[in-house]
């Protein structure tokens, strides 16, 4: 299974859970801490999917979305973005959905829900 | 408190309870009981308590429990506490089950029943869940609890923290009913409102918890709640002389009591109690404004999508997604049961039916249930020969800022 699945993710925790969880899965990370890594990983490899988490310490999910739906010539415009986090303002998930995510996920993360979201978007043959 | 000497049954027990392990309802790990745990660390679904259902089969006599005190805690073997020096009670469990007289009558209904919930301290029935949750947690040592509400738990919580001498910290949406609010604060809990709904409370709360030591009694982000719930399940069983009614109709916000009831059920079956092996067909009741189950049921999905711009007059249906989502829906398909979608204004109506035909003052969660009823039997999936339970949980008196009865106005039909 080579499907790249990008994770941008600060938490250190959250990322070695995801990577677990996946990689139990047959996907493929790549790994960002920061949305501006992020995108920058989005434009250079082949990515399938995206996981963003939404507090992120330079440019926030939000604005990661809104800059990766936008940017026409962007190499992952069209890629599906699963939005997981624990944003404790208000309205986040419709924020999340408002700036271009697909599927908004709250934390703490159940991974059999995550296994599944992922696969609706990368169906396992 | 000494349950081996109440009432009229003079044997007793030695053993405290039958509490055996705490396993995930996702992935099956199982976990110590007796250590402090919230919810599983590998797959981070809810924790369920397993029993020695087998040992409990040949020590426990169902008929007996009858003859206890009245209470929740009549069922103690049932129940997380293992010493019961360390539950704190202020009266909950064996609520009225109450038989619809006139409005069964209109509908040719003849087996509709109402178990009012309101009867329970702090007038709803999260006291049942917050006493096990609270007793537990003082027996696991804990001295600071911390809560995410939509309202009602809050109430329930701050009171039984208060018995208890915890420390209590609620966080409720800025626009949970006044009545929630002021019993908290009156009880001593911190109270903190935030600009939101229950799942951005949560969040903050969360964090609270990480960052200041809180344990978090968040709905099924810990395992006990459940426990106290799951007694309604009992109380049905034993007034229905242990044949389950047919179908069981319940507002599901958190759904902690429907997926507590379909426990008792399962364990009531392994204890060899009920009469025969029929269970209820259970329905998810939600209002139009957020409702993901009744989504994620119609669609087969196996979990809920996160419910975005949720609102309801029923705060306690505010629920955009359940911790419990995928535990709710298996349950549902389980029974045989369906998921229901109300109006605001047909939640009103019903709530004004069941006052004014029946004297009881629901809170528009409990409403919903009759709501619901009535889309259900236009559907023809209740027949008129079989019994109904629909939950209130809660009393209308603590939504007096969102009610809206009419002066003197006729009776609704």
């Amino acid at each position: 299974m080579d499907e790249k699945i990008l994770c941008i993710e600060d938490n250190p925790d959250n990322m070695i859970l995801i990577r677990r969880v996946l990689q139990a899965r047959g996907y493929r990370l790549v790994e960002a801490e920061t949305g501006l890594e992020g995108l920058s990983l989005a434009e250079d490899r082949e990515i399938r999917l995206i996981l963003l988490d939404i507090n992120l310490p330079d440019v926030d999910g939000y604005e990661v979305a809104r800059r990766l739906r936008t940017d026409l010539n962007h190499r992952a415009e069209r890629v599906p973005i699963i939005a997981i986090t624990a944003n404790a303002l208000k309205g986040d998930a419709e924020k999340a959905l408002e700036a271009g995510c697909d599927v908004y996920m709250a934390k703490p993360i159940n991974i059999h829900e995550l296994w599944a979201r992922v696969a609706f978007f990368l169906p396992r043959t | 408190m000494d349950f081996s000497r109440v009432g009229k049954n003079t044997s007793t027990f030695t053993s405290p309870n039958f509490l055996s392990l705490l396993k995930c309802a996702g992935c099956g790990m199982e976990f110590d009981p007796w250590r402090i745990h919230t919810f599983c660390p590998t797959c981070q679904s809810p924790l369920l308590a397993e029993y020695d259902l087998e040992s409990a089969r040949a020590k426990l006599d169902r008929d007996s429990f009858r003859y206890r005190r009245t209470g929740m805690w009549r069922w103690y073997e049932l129940l997380p506490v293992n010493d019961p020096a360390h539950i704190v009670t202020l009266g909950e469990g064996d609520c009225p089950l109450l038989r619809l007289v006139r409005i069964t009558r209109e509908w040719n209904l003849p087996y509709v029943f109402v178990k009012d919930e309101s009867a329970n301290p702090t007038g709803t029935f999260k006291a049942r869940g917050l006493s096990a949750a609270v007793s537990k947690a003082g027996e696991l040592g804990i001295h600071r609890v911390i809560i995410p509400t939509a309202g009602n738990a809050g109430g329930a919580m701050a009171a039984y923290a208060a018995r208890a001498g915890l420390d209590a910290l609620i966080y409720f949406p800025k626009d949970t009913p006044r009545a929630n609010i002021e019993e908290s604060r009156i009880a001593g809990a911190k109270v903190i409102l935030v600009d939101g709904l229950i799942s951005d409370a949560a969040g903050v709360a969360g964090e609270t918890a990480r960052r200041e030591g809180w344990f978090d009694l968040s709905t099924f982000k810990e395992p006990y709640r459940v426990e106290g719930k799951k007694i309604m399940g009992y109380e049905l069983a034993e007034a229905f002389q242990w044949e389950l009614p047919d179908v069981i109709i319940y507002p599901t916000g958190g759904g902690t009591g429907l997926v507590g009831m379909w426990k008792a059920f399962r364990e009531m079956e392994a204890l060899g109690w009920l009469r025969n092996a029929k269970k209820p067909r259970m329905v998810s009741v939600q209002a139009e404004g957020c409702a993901p189950v009744v989504k994620a049921f119609e669609s087969g999905a196996a979990f809920c999508d996160f419910w975005t711009g949720a609102h309801t007059l029923a705060t306690g249906l505010r629920v955009p997604k359940s911790f419990a989502d995928q535990l709710i829906l298996k349950y549902l398909r389980e029974s045989g049961g369906t998921a229901v979608v109300v109006s605001d204004e047909s939640i009103l109506r019903a709530q004004q039916v069941l006052c004014r035909k029946e004297g009881i003052f629901a809170a528009p969660e409990g409403a919903a249930t009759l709501a619901a009823l009535e889309e259900l039997v236009r559907r023809k999936w209740v027949r008129p020969d079989e019994r109904v339970v629909l939950f209130n949980t809660g009393s209308g008196l603590k939504y007096l800022d969102h009610s809206n009865g009419p002066e003197n106005g006729p009776a609704p039909r």
